[in-house]
């Protein structure tokens, strides 16, 4: 009685709805109100109701469930138990937006090309609003409804802060009822995009590029004397909303949130697949992810000698994805999923991937229907079939999560479109064939929509015989199986009709059979007629004795597969060397063994080293009491020290070593973009690296800050950073920085010469000092100015300055610049004329990195020296010898060693060179260094004297973490091989099932030099 | 006027370069290259030549037989090492375009020599003499074929002076089966064109056989001129290759061509078919030693212990390190030779590796690459091992039995301003 009620009342406010827009002729006819019976409805993720009703007017949803008044004037639909799903939302479109292509131009682009009143940087433009470009997109609407979405957030991909989307309902009626809000969701990226200024040129400049937008918003908002942007008003707006932030990496998610967590911003992530790889971060930070269901396709690996090409991090990603979606819902993640990548070939195919490996089916109805909902603030109309609700839904034969369903119809805000007929039977199955007199079995497989067919004859004569007679004849195949003929067959189906082909030498006829039949499927039986090869007409029919569903369960092939996915493993890193578990802190005893310790005691023979809770416990003669649990080695032989530090590194950093956009770019932070994955980090722990600085380039004078860094293989980028480290920042001087060697279009940045270099670096110290008065002055509403706060850092002594440089006359000038501005430089790194000025260095102050032996490579290193490291040392200069090269990185150790030959320093001068020297240049010696109680437990097992060229490390521990391991990097080298050769083979049966796969793509291995340009890293030479 | 010393770093700089003398080394711990060591050893040099190699407790010494007797004090004797396949001489400054002399315009550049650009005169070269790098393939780059390298000792007043083969061999690129991409930051993907590419070159050295059958028939080709001796003479065939498909199909090449001297240079994945390599009797000169792995999940030692895998499989090779840098990187090649020990190489066939192996496969073997009675005195001395840089220290240098400085612009530069910091 209650229902019937607001019904009326329901009735009389819409019955009088109104349009702005004048009509063309008579008004359209419509029915009040339209029931939709007998359905089987997934209202929402937790609930179903069987031979349910929906009862809808106009747009709207005014009654669902199992009982339902129908009213008088309704037309009703009987669905017969098809399945109702809610419309699905896609978050992630570019549907209807124009395509997007950027300039390029041979000299650099420095300021932006944009007229009007919008931010300095062509990458920010949040003010880029999808609904005013929108345009209808009808073949790309159809294709979002195939895959039965209602809803799609469209937005432009592209640039940093690439403006808001719109959301639109799917419909083909007019553009003001299809568009739900024209404020959606802002989009946000790492990546530039088609701007073609030079700034930022990678991804630590996105990230600080992004940051100053923020900070100057904070700014413009509350100044009030400001100016007008266009930019920033429409930032203002959206930074309140959720925003969508798109990552290209798992990592990139960890490193947006960061920014999340300085602003107080929402951000919802858009994944790249791979976010597997960091569950742990993601359940604990409890992040909104949104996920694209592209599952990688099987590499074709027929040919071993491509196939060896696929690295095993590759393979292992193509095992692992699909597993994507199922472990972030068992891991409490709210997942939203996205179809970008697919198109209604493949969509569900790829949802029921994911279905198969550990997704629930509501799971996958919630990240497609209710979570997107969430995330664009639709709920409340949008993501469940309830009352109140907009009606936009689909329709499919079967649950189309469980069955291999046809969508018949969608349904979008009351609207009907008609896509398939709801009349589609399902013939599949084994039958009878009897064709004039001739008894065959018909095997009809395949999908319902399109099946497929096989005729297959029992063979009388006896099996020899039948072998020999039967070859292949025509372009048909006919094959002996056994003693079984087996004749492919064309068939189609269309509403009822069923129409066969088939063709054989060794049926009653030699050659063609049509025939066409009615099929009533309630007794499971075609008939008809056709014709036979003669051109005779003949009368057939196929009586059906088992269903598709028998066929299916006898087959039984699924046991097999089930025992694969349980063999899907996760590693730290998930790649070649990768640890099965996280490694952990260990209690080690060497004994017996030569210790060099970087002390007093200098080099001691038949001493006894203990590494207890990741501190070096004991080191020296004697016998200390040997810990429980310890891990006992004999060192007979063998030498122990500290581990090597490598003070200029350029490993393990993701998307650009270099932000050379601008001349300026303190704001960069390497620390920001650490990579925990790369493969160089275990290459440097198996030469005995434990540490390193990675540096900024040297593109630009005033390069960006450091990130220092454990080499804490199978740990996270956070947890490898080395916890309160001192700040250091990257300077350059000289042909790098003049851009003397990077052609003839890059003569357009200042500087262009070495005394461009002094002003540029005087000019923006000076601008530093009054930036500082501006604050001290306006506490409040000063702009903050991320660059000038850390040259600021610089100007009190709160941040090192390490600087490459190469000749003498420049290495003065910056000495006499910091002078000036009373702070020291602490390290010149390369220096390769170091030995010119040694006595002005150690007046100074500064330390120095160098090479061991390199030059010829540029001019300005035409007077390098390989006595150059010792020359410093002996002038009391603290001296390190660094690698810069991820190569000599893991065999410094050698690098060391010439220094006792080229300029004769003594062994244990050379070996603190890579040790004890890089960490008092680091300001980290007080925790690493040397082999002293107290200090960190990074220490290298080595075969023999380090410096000899049969020095081989056994063993390399960080913080008691045995991290490299020799004779277990024989076994890893095992585990390796077969691991690629399990996902091979499961690949191959792949590939034989006869899924699609894809030619071989290898990432080309790339290092970053100081000098390497972009975000890519590169194989180029000459870039130090 | 008879000199007898003992061995100093500094002395014999111009004393000695005189002609037709004759000198004796004394008390040497001999490497001679083969394989086999003479704890103390004498060694007896008349002009350029090697006139025996004796163990010291065989042999009196009649000082009037000897302009000038050295005592080595045990000091570690080493036939002169090789740079093959280097651009040595044909560089000075990497990134100054104008000091560059390796890369010539066009794809089939058979004809090409790099002889004429060497500069017996460069900076760089004092520096790799000094470490016991004595004699340089210099060696064009780019194209399909780059052209001819020759192999010089470095010791010359010019290039006429300096060479021991003129247009020792022709450097060929292979084909890629497995393209590297149009752009530096392309991915890898399998080369669609291999089978095209391949038959280009395979048409290119058909004709180049015709010609050299009757050369007399044809008009002045330089190309196929240049390329006669493949077929004819002692020239090599250097195939620039890494991936296993390319040697396999360079080892069908080598067959059907009928190349007598056929070498592959770089080789990655030669260790892969080994067996197949030393049945066709195709040496290696491997890729540069101090190289990081090509692939992400191979053994994080494979570049250093590829020499151990090669000599294990009977395939003769040799060290090279085109690369990075690789002119001012040629002293580095007897630690490439010494890092190839610590992974399993025996120190004296490391030693072959760097000195007789090169000259063989480039057929000066006969006259260099030993210590041997009739061979070029072209050897040094050095205080400690020479494969080790550590002790590394080369004390005396002979090229063709003259007596070269053990100085170079750089330690000029080391004396000078050690003066001036009071060093």
């Amino acid at each position: 009685m209650k229902i019937f009620s607001i019904f009326f009342i329901i009735l009389a406010f819409s019955s009088f709805s109104q349009e702005i827009n004048p009509l063309n002729g008579v008004k359209q006819s419509k029915p009040n109100f339209i029931a939709l019976k007998n359905a089987t409805i997934l209202v929402s993720p937790t609930k179903t109701i069987e031979k349910g009703t929906i009862l809808i007017q106009d747009d709207k949803i005014i009654n669902i469930g199992m009982i339902v008044f129908i009213p008088d004037d309704a037309l009703v639909i009987d669905l017969q138990e098809k399945t109702i799903v809610p419309a699905f939302i896609e978050t992630n479109s570019s549907l209807g937006l124009p395509k997007i292509s950027g300039r390029h131009s041979f000299f650099p682009q420095i300021e932006t090309s944009k007229e009007g009143a919008y931010y300095w940087n062509e990458s920010i433009h949040p003010e880029v609003a999808a609904s005013a470009i929108y345009t209808f997109d009808e073949k790309g609407i159809e294709e979002y409804i195939k895959m039965g979405f209602g809803i799609v957030s469209t937005h432009q991909n592209d640039g940093i802060c690439q403006g808001i989307s719109a959301i639109f309902s799917l419909g083909t009626t007019n553009y003001s009822k299809q568009l739900i809000s024209a404020s959606g969701n802002p989009f946000f990226s790492f990546s530039k995009g088609i701007s073609n200024q030079t700034y930022p040129s990678s991804q630590m400049g996105s990230i600080s590029l992004l940051r100053q937008t923020l900070y100057d918003l904070k700014w413009y908002e509350n100044a009030t004397k400001k100016e007008n942007n266009l930019s920033l008003d429409a930032l203002s707006n959206q930074i309140k909303k959720n925003i969508v932030f798109q990552t290209g990496d798992k990592l990139e998610i960890l490193r947006a949130h960061k920014i999340a967590l300085e602003f107080n911003l929402n951000f919802t992530y858009l994944g790249s697949g791979n976010e597997y790889a960091i569950l742990d971060e993601l359940s604990k930070l409890k992040l909104n992810v949104i996920l694209p269901l592209n599952f990688p396709l099987a590499y074709d690996v027929k040919d071993p000698y491509t196939a060896k090409e696929i690295s095993l991090s590759d393979l292992k990603h193509w095992e692992n994805a699909p597993l994507n979606p199922g472990l972030l819902f068992k891991n409490h993640v709210p997942v939203s999923f996205t179809s970008f990548g697919l198109t209604s070939a493949n969509f569900w195919k790829n949802i029921k991937i994911a279905l198969k490996n550990g997704l629930k089916e509501s799971e996958a109805l919630e990240a497609l229907t209710l979570n997107p909902a969430k995330i664009l603030g639709i709920e409340a109309n949008f993501g469940t079939l309830e009352e109140g609700k907009k009606a936009s839904f689909s329709i499919y034969d079967s649950n189309p999560f469980s069955e291999e369903a046809i969508l018949l119809e969608s349904w979008i805000l009351g609207e009907q479109k008609i896509l398939a007929s709801s009349q589609k039977i399902d013939i599949r199955g084994k039958y009878n064939l009897i064709v004039d007199n001739e008894y065959l079995t018909l095997e009809i497989s395949g999908t319902k929509e399109k099946p497929s067919a096989i005729i297959k004859k029992r063979n009388s004569n006896t099996a020899g015989n039948s072998k020999i007679k039967k070859r292949k004849r025509n372009q048909k195949t006919v094959e002996i199986v056994k003693d079984t003929l087996e004749i492919p067959c064309y068939i189609n189906l269309v509403g009822n009709d069923v129409t066969l082909q088939f063709s054989s030498d060794d049926l009653k006829w030699e050659g063609s059979v049509s025939l066409h039949a009615k099929a009533n499927m309630k007794f499971g039986v075609f008939e008809g007629d056709g014709t036979i090869a003669d051109g005779t007409w003949v009368k057939w029919s196929a009586i059906r004795n088992e269903t598709a569903e028998k066929t299916k369960s006898s087959s039984g092939s699924d046991s097999k597969k089930d025992k694969d996915e349980s063999e899907a493993s996760f590693w730290f890193p998930n790649m070649a060397y990768g640890f099965t578990e996280k490694p952990k802190t260990e209690t080690v005893v060497i004994k017996n063994v030569t210790l060099w310790t970087n002390e007093k005691d200098g080099i001691i023979d038949d001493a006894t080293i203990v590494l207890e809770n990741g501190k070096i416990k004991f080191a020296g003669k004697g016998s200390p009491t040997t810990p429980n649990n310890a891990k006992v080695i004999d060192g007979k032989g063998k030498h122990v020290t500290s581990g090597i530090i490598d003070e200029h590194s350029h490993i393990a950093i993701s998307n650009g070593v270099n932000e050379g956009g601008q001349a300026i770019s303190a704001e960069v932070n390497i620390g920001e973009v650490v990579n925990s994955d790369d493969i160089d980090i275990y290459r440097q722990l198996s030469g005995g690296v434990t540490a390193s600085q990675l540096l900024h380039g040297s593109a630009n004078p005033i390069g960006g800050q450091s990130g220092l860094i454990k080499l804490k293989w199978g740990h996270t980028p956070e947890e490898m950073l080395i916890p309160n480290a001192p700040k250091f920042i990257k300077f350059a001087l000289g042909e790098n920085v003049k851009q003397a060697n990077w052609g003839d279009f890059n003569t357009v940045r200042f500087p262009q010469t070495r005394m461009g270099v002094e002003q540029i670096m005087f000019d923006a110290f000076e601008r530093a000092k009054k930036y500082e008065k501006e604050k001290i002055a306006n506490p409040n509403s000063y702009r903050k100015d991320l660059e000038l706060e850390v040259l600021l850092e610089i100007l009190k002594s709160q941040r090192n300055i390490t600087c490459h440089s190469y000749v003498q006359s420049e290495i003065n000038m910056l000495m006499h610049l910091a002078d000036s501005m009373g702070f020291k430089v602490n390290t010149f790194t390369h220096i390769l004329e170091g030995y010119k000025l040694a006595d002005k260095m150690k007046a100074h102050g500064a330390g120095a990195s160098t090479f061991a032996d390199w030059w010829a490579y540029k001019y300005e290193v035409n007077d390098a020296i390989p006595q150059n490291a010792a020359m410093l040392t002996k002038m009391g200069v603290v001296t390190a010898i660094n690698s810069d090269d991820a190569e000599m990185g893991r065999r410094l150790n050698q690098e060391a060693a010439k220094t006792v030959k080229y300029g004769g320093a003594t062994e244990e001068e050379a070996w603190k060179m890579i040790t004890l020297n890089p960490a008092k240049l680091l300001h980290l010696d007080d925790r690493m260094g040397s082999l002293k109680v107290g200090k960190d437990a990074d220490i290298v097992l080595w075969s023999t004297n380090p410096l000899s060229i049969e020095a081989k490390v056994e063993m390399t521990i960080i913080d008691g973490e045995v991290l490299f391991d020799s004779k277990k990097d024989l076994e890893l080298r095992k585990i390796n091989q077969a691991e690629k050769a399990r996902i091979i083979s499961k690949m191959l049966a792949e590939a034989e099932k006869g899924s699609e796969t894809k030619p071989f793509v290898k990432k080309k291995a790339k290092h970053f030099h100081c000098g390497t340009i972009g975000e890519e890293g590169s194989t180029e030479s000459n870039e130090h | 006027m008879k000199h007898l010393i003992y061995i100093s770093i500094t002395l014999f700089s111009s004393i000695f370069a005189q002609e037709n003398q004759r000198i004796l080394l004394t008390n040497g711990f001999l490497h001679v290259g083969n394989g086999e060591i003479v704890s103390n050893s004498i060694i007896g040099i008349k002009e350029e030549k090697i006139l025996f190699v004796k163990n010291a407790l065989a042999y009196t010494i009649r000082k009037n037989e000897w302009d000038t007797i050295i005592d080595l004090q045990g000091q570690h004797v080493y036939p002169g090492l090789v740079a093959p396949n280097s651009t040595l001489g044909l560089t000075e400054i990497d990134a100054i375009r104008a000091t560059n002399d390796f890369n010539e315009v066009g794809d089939l550049n058979p004809h090409i020599r790099s002889l004429i650009a060497y500069n017996a005169e460069s900076k760089v070269i004092s520096t790799v003499r000094t470490n016991g790098v004595l004699i340089a393939q210099a060696t064009p780059r780019g194209g399909s074929i780059s052209g001819s390298s020759s192999v010089l000792h470095l010791a010359g007043w010019n290039w006429e002076d300096a060479v021991i083969k003129t247009d020792d061999g022709i450097h060929l690129e292979w084909p890629n089966s497995i393209s590297n991409g149009e752009t530096n930051h392309a991915d890898k993907k399998r080369n669609d064109k291999y089978e095209e590419n391949k038959a280009k070159i395979v048409q290119f050295f058909e004709s180049a056989k015709i010609y050299a059958k009757n050369p007399e028939k044809h008009l002045m080709d330089l190309r196929f001129n240049s390329m006669k001796e493949l077929f004819t003479g002692t020239k090599r065939l250097y195939f620039h290759a890494n991936d296993i498909q390319q040697i396999l199909d360079i080892i069908d090449f080598c067959k059907q061509e009928e190349l007598k001297f056929p070498v592959i240079i770089g080789g990655y994945d030669s260790y892969l078919v080994a067996d197949r390599l030393r049945d066709a009797k195709i040496p290696v000169m491997l890729p540069r030693l101090h190289s990081l792995p090509e692939n992400e999940d191979d053994a994080v030692d494979l570049p250093y212990k590829l020499p151990y895998l090669l000599f294990q499989g009977g395939v003769k090779f040799c060290l090279q390190n085109e690369g990075d840098m690789e002119a001012m990187n040629a002293r580095n090649i007897p630690f490439l030779a010494g890092t190839a020990v610590a992974y399993g190489l025996p120190m004296e066939e490391a030693l072959k590796s760097v000195s007789l192996n090169s000259c063989e496969i480039m057929g000066i073997e006969k006259e260099y690459g030993s210590i041997e009675v009739g061979k070029k005195a072209t050897l040094f001395v050095s205080k400690g091992n020479a494969l080790d840089m550590r002790t590394n220290d080369v004390t005396l240098i002979l090229i063709d039995g003259e007596i070269l400085e053990v100085t170079n612009s750089q330690t000029d530069l080391y004396k000078r301003y050690k003066k001036k910091l009071g060093l």
